[in-house]
């Protein structure tokens, strides 16, 4: 019985889902397929168009003896309509309440009825909620009394329009209007049909006077063309030609990810699968200027150029066409001269792209202020990128800074506490805070600078890629009120002395000119990033045991040592370029290096250089090293079986 | 005594039932009274009755607040301009009216406002919302704060196979991944910290999907999830009972069938962003090699004040198997940098083989090896003197 009341739904569903538009031969196959199945396996579970309290009272109910269940099936199948069925449900409930006293299932049954009593409940108290003949009653109303108000307000909503109980009536939810308005109220966007041969606008919906703030009347009859940035011209003639019968697309095939040539026939579809459209184009946005102008053609058309700019619209839609002959009949007129024997056009839906919304969405992470700059290091403190701000503050133009350790940029006097903060923020998650330091410029002046740095850290591969450092001019002294500086305490006396003197005498000449101490400097960051390496590395490996490394390596960091004293003794080797290590030599280096890494400084250097190119070597990119990203892989798969279910699908889309 | 008794309990039975079919009626009549097609309606138990009903009146209140709003609106945006009349049937008589009214100035081909006109019934025709649907490539949500769908737009069977009826009126959270739902939640949520969007909504979700890739329909117990990307604005409806709603495209992502034009390219990456593989058309626009773009992560061939966009849509792909990053600037080789969105998607290895093509979900697929990527290039190159990055330079 079970099964021939789903067969019933599911013939039910389909043959509501036979929207005659969407007909199609893919659909039919897709009915079959599952009305074949349905034949075949009994254990399919009740759909869920039933609420599941129902269906487990539905199941439930097939667990009564067999008198009940024959009578049942008998019902349904004499009549099956509302009444019927509601009332063999009531019957059955209450035959059931008076037989459960003797069976045993008695208390899972009425746990089942209160629940579906529950849920009634709630459902008529949420109902009643929006009549609004209930809402001004103080008391509760019965369910009855609800129901039925309810019904005069749909009756009263629905006012003079036409039954929906008619047979004939093509089901939709809501009438075309509204879901066209309520359509293009979610899309936010505009609609546009433009002819492909010629680009004129043969209809705009008038919601483009939202989002491009033209009318309508305005824009139908115009060449889009005119409204397109020029040097988008091509992409947007690229999109509207491509539109002959055996399209040049070239699809991506989602299971490889190759690009596949597309050599799909062109069925009698009007519409064939390469006629989909997805681009971005720029279209001129009409600014209301303040003067109260006629929206009549004629003004707009003197519209001045700062009265317009441009915004990026993504247009998603397809190319349709039709046969000329086709039109021909319909329009009664001689149509057979045309050049084409086709009439296609571009159907599309206009949204807005704004940049604007999509940088306030980003800008959590790194805000900027007219006085701030970004900059971007790489672990060693390299330039990576730095901003065009950085220029007018600085002095130096990118390529100068670019590849540059910024280290050769510090006040000596800072260089304790920013290499100490360097540390920092490659093994904290957080944002770390500079406190003020001098940068020198290009003039040999220094310009006090703050910043706010963290590590860029890869979601997948939880490293890190960059430092990412948010720097502000701090033009004016500044109260020295979170300098509660732990390692360069000895220093800050001085630096904040230093702080004084610099701003009264902002050229300081050739303090730390000498090459030497550039150099040096410069192998700070090396050392640093080294470090990090050092520590990830013996992290890993399982002989690191209870040890934390990086505390001890820390506290006997060669670089604290070699600060105190003054000596530069390796500063040239961080100069040595060694892209020509052979991998055996590599692997020497490796071996080599953690029995002689406290002493061994400068083969740290070497070895920090090297350790930069593994880390940039993609194929370390980490699917082997982590666990927990298996354990990511896994889910995924899990959850989005295959993509290749998007391939067919939307070829189902498109048949229609 | 007895007899009293069993009188008195018929007579309570016989009470009920009189109760019971009042009630019932009251559900056939509100049942007649829901837009749904009659075949439908003698399946709908009562419950999903009233669930479809409360729907309905919510849809309404939330249209109903669009007229008021809209007519609202206009007048305080146009001013002096006349003021419409809502109603589609007059803005459509207004529209050809324009249109005739310009055509007919003249200086226009004939052929062109034959054209137009044709295409304009040929619209009709065919319905111009199935046209809109159609062309979104989506379907249409509204969902209350507190996650009821009250709509869907019944397109929603080609994409998810699950159908309107079915889900209207249902809870959002019902239908959606687990692991999803904070976002969902948080894209819901009136007043979530995102003032600056002015309410609008752009996020991804994986729904349950009862459409295997081979176009067969399975059970909703064994429904598989699809990636949704929804965009959509909040509504706020003062008029009637208070009602906030998010209303929301939902479009499948998928790369296939894009049609690649020359403001586009495509590229693999290694899970963590590095590239791969880089079609040539690359060089075109944004001047790198492919074969020096290789080991290059994407990461660092993006301006700084974009790390975020980049990180979430990586976010998204690493959760859920497909992204779409957004706008952000991509720097150029030499100098300036490009505004661009790219589409990608975690594709798995293609399986060696496939010993049962009905039984797909019989094999355990493998591991992803790589992140394919569409980039579509949206700008010209902006400030090309500026050199930003290590990586434009040489």
């Amino acid at each position: 019985m079970t099964n021939t009341v789903v067969h019933l739904l599911f013939l039910g569903l389909f043959t509501q889902i036979f929207n005659p538009l969407l007909m199609d031969s893919v659909c039919v196959l897709v009915v079959g397929d599952v009305l074949v199945e349905e034949n075949q396996s009994h254990s399919v579970s009740l759909p869920s168009l039933m609420t599941p309290t129902s269906a487990a009272g539905m199941t439930s109910g097939m667990e009564l003896p067999r008198k009940r269940k024959g009578s049942m099936d008998m019902e349904i199948k004499s009549a099956s309509n509302l009444v019927a069925d509601m009332k063999d449900e009531e019957d059955r409930s209450e035959g059931e309440d008076s037989q459960a006293k003797i069976k045993c299932f008695r208390e899972p049954h009425s746990q089942i009825e209160k629940r579906r009593r529950d849920k009634m409940n709630n459902l008529i108290d949420e109902l009643s909620a929006m009549i609004p003949t209930c809402n001004p009653m103080s008391r509760k109303l019965d369910k009855l009394t609800v129901l039925r108000m309810a019904v005069q307000h749909l009756k009263s909503l629905k006012g003079s329009t036409c039954s929906f109980a008619e047979a004939n009536y093509k089901p939709s939810f809501l009438p075309d209007d509204e879901l066209k308005h309520l359509i293009l109220k979610a899309a936010d966007g505009f609609l546009f049909v433009v002819g492909c041969d010629r680009g004129k606008i043969v209809f705009v919906s008038e919601s483009i006077n939202k989002t491009l703030n033209y009318s309508q009347t305005e824009l139908i009859g115009q060449s889009l063309f005119d409204y397109i940035h020029p040097k988008d011209m091509g992409k947007v003639k690229e999109q509207l030609s491509a539109s002959e019968l055996y399209p040049r697309e070239r699809l991506i095939d989602a299971k490889t990810g190759l690009q596949v040539q597309a050599d799909l026939p062109v069925g009698a579809a009007r519409l064939c699968p390469g006629a989909r459209r997805s681009f971005f184009c720029r279209m001129k946005y009409h600014k209301i200027s303040v003067k109260q102008e006629d929206k009549e053609f004629q003004s707009s058309t003197s519209k001045k150029k700062e009265s317009e700019k441009y915004c990026t619209v993504h247009c998603t839609g397809y190319i349709r066409s039709w046969p000329t002959s086709q039109l021909g009949e319909e329009g009664g007129e001689g149509e057979t001269d045309k050049d084409s024997s086709h009439f296609s056009c571009l159907v599309a839906v206009g949204r807005v792209h704004l940049h604007a919304v999509s940088l306030v969405n980003g800008a959590n992470e790194v805000l900027v202020k007219a006085t701030e700059f970004v900059t971007r290091y790489a672990m060693d403190g390299k330039f990576t990128f730095v901003d065009q701000r950085a220029t007018t503050v600085l002095g130096y133009l990118p390529q100068e800074l670019l590849g540059t350790s910024c280290y050769e940029y510090f006040h000596q006097d800072d260089l304790p506490h920013l290499a100490e903060r360097h540390r920092k923020v490659l093994r904290s998650k957080e944002k770390i805070e500079t406190h003020c330091y001098k940068f020198k410029t290009k003039h040999g002046s220094f310009v006090t600078l703050q910043s706010r740095m963290f590590s860029f850290i890869n979601p997948w591969t939880k490293e890190v890629e960059y430092i990412v450092s948010t720097n502000t001019v701090m033009s004016s002294d500044h109260s020295p009120t979170d300098r509660s500086g732990d390692k360069a305490e000895p220093s800050s006396n001085s630096k904040a002395s230093e702080d004084d003197g610099n701003k009264s005498l902002p050229i300081i000449p050739g303090i730390s000119s000498a090459s030497s101490t550039m150099i040096y400097a410069g192998s700070i960051g090396t050392q640093i990033a080294n470090e990090l390496l050092d520590y990830n590395r013996m992290n890993s490996s399982p002989s690191s045991g209870n040890v934390s490394p990086f505390t001890v390596l820390k506290d006997k960091s060669p670089l604290q040592l070699t600060l105190s004293s003054s000596s530069v003794p390796n500063g040239e080797v961080a100069d040595l370029e060694m892209p020509g290590k052979s991998s055996s030599e590599e692997g020497e280096q490796q071996e080599l290096k953690r029995p002689q890494f406290p002493a061994g400084e400068s083969l740290m250097v070497e070895t920090s250089q090297l350790d930069m190119e593994n880390m940039m070597d993609p194929g370390l990119g980490g699917l082997s090293n982590d666990e927990a990203a298996m354990a990511v892989i896994m889910s995924l798969l899990e959850t989005d079986a295959d993509l290749g279910e998007a391939v067919v699908m939307d070829e189902i889309n498109w048949s229609l | 005594m007895t007899p009293e008794r069993e009188r008195r309990r018929i007579m309570s039975c016989e009470a009920a039932r009189a109760r019971r079919r009042a009630e019932s009626q009251v559900l056939i009549d509100m049942s007649q009274l829901l837009p749904l097609p009659s075949s439908l309606r003698p399946q709908l138990d009562k419950p999903s009755i009233i669930r479809l009903t409360i729907s309905y009146l919510r849809i309404h209140t939330l249209l109903s607040g669009f007229a008021d709003r809209q007519t609202w609106e206009r007048r305080d945006e146009e001013g002096e301009r006349e003021t419409r009349e809502e109603g589609e049937r007059e803005t459509r008589e207004r529209r050809e009216e324009g249109g005739r009214e310009r055509w007919a100035e003249g200086n226009r081909e004939a052929g062109d406002r034959e054209l137009g006109e044709r295409s304009e019934e040929r619209k009709k025709e065919m319905g111009e919302t199935d046209l809109y649907l159609r062309i979104l490539g989506g379907f249409v949500v509204v969902v209350t704060t507190e996650g009821d769908m009250i709509y869907l737009s019944d397109n929603i069977r080609e994409y998810m196979g699950l159908t309107q009826v079915e889900l209207m009126g249902h809870s959002i959270y019902d239908f959606t991944h687990p692991s999803d739902h904070e976002e969902i939640r948080d894209n819901l949520d009136l007043t979530a910290g995102r003032s600056g969007c002015g309410g609008l909504r752009d996020f991804l979700m994986r729904m349950k999907c009862t459409v295997t890739h081979r176009g067969r329909t399975v059970n909703l117990r064994s429904a598989g999830w699809r990636v949704l990307q929804c965009r959509g604005c909040l509504k706020v409806c003062v008029s009637g009972p208070s009602l906030t709603c998010v209303l929301f495209t939902c479009q499948p992502l998928s790369l296939t069938h894009t049609l690649l034009h020359t403001h586009t390219f495509t590229s693999h990456h290694s899970m963590d962003m590095r590239f791969t593989y880089c079609d040539q058309r690359v060089t075109g626009l944004l001047s790198y090699r492919p074969e020096e773009l290789l080991g290059v992560s994407m990461y660092d061939l993006c301006h700084t004040l974009d790390l975020h966009t980049l990180t979430k849509s990586h976010l998204n792909l690493c959760s859920k198997g497909q992204s779409v990053s957004g706008v952000y600037r991509v720097l150029v080789r030499g100098g300036g940098y490009m505004w661009a969105e790219t589409h990608s998607a975690v594709i798995s290895k293609p399986r060696p083989t496939q010993p049962h093509p009905s039984q797909p979900h019989q094999s355990r697929p493998s591991p992803p090896l790589f992140v394919a990527c569409v980039t579509y290039i949206l700008s010209g190159v902006e400030e090309p003197t500026q050199l930003l990055s290590l990586g434009q330079m040489n």
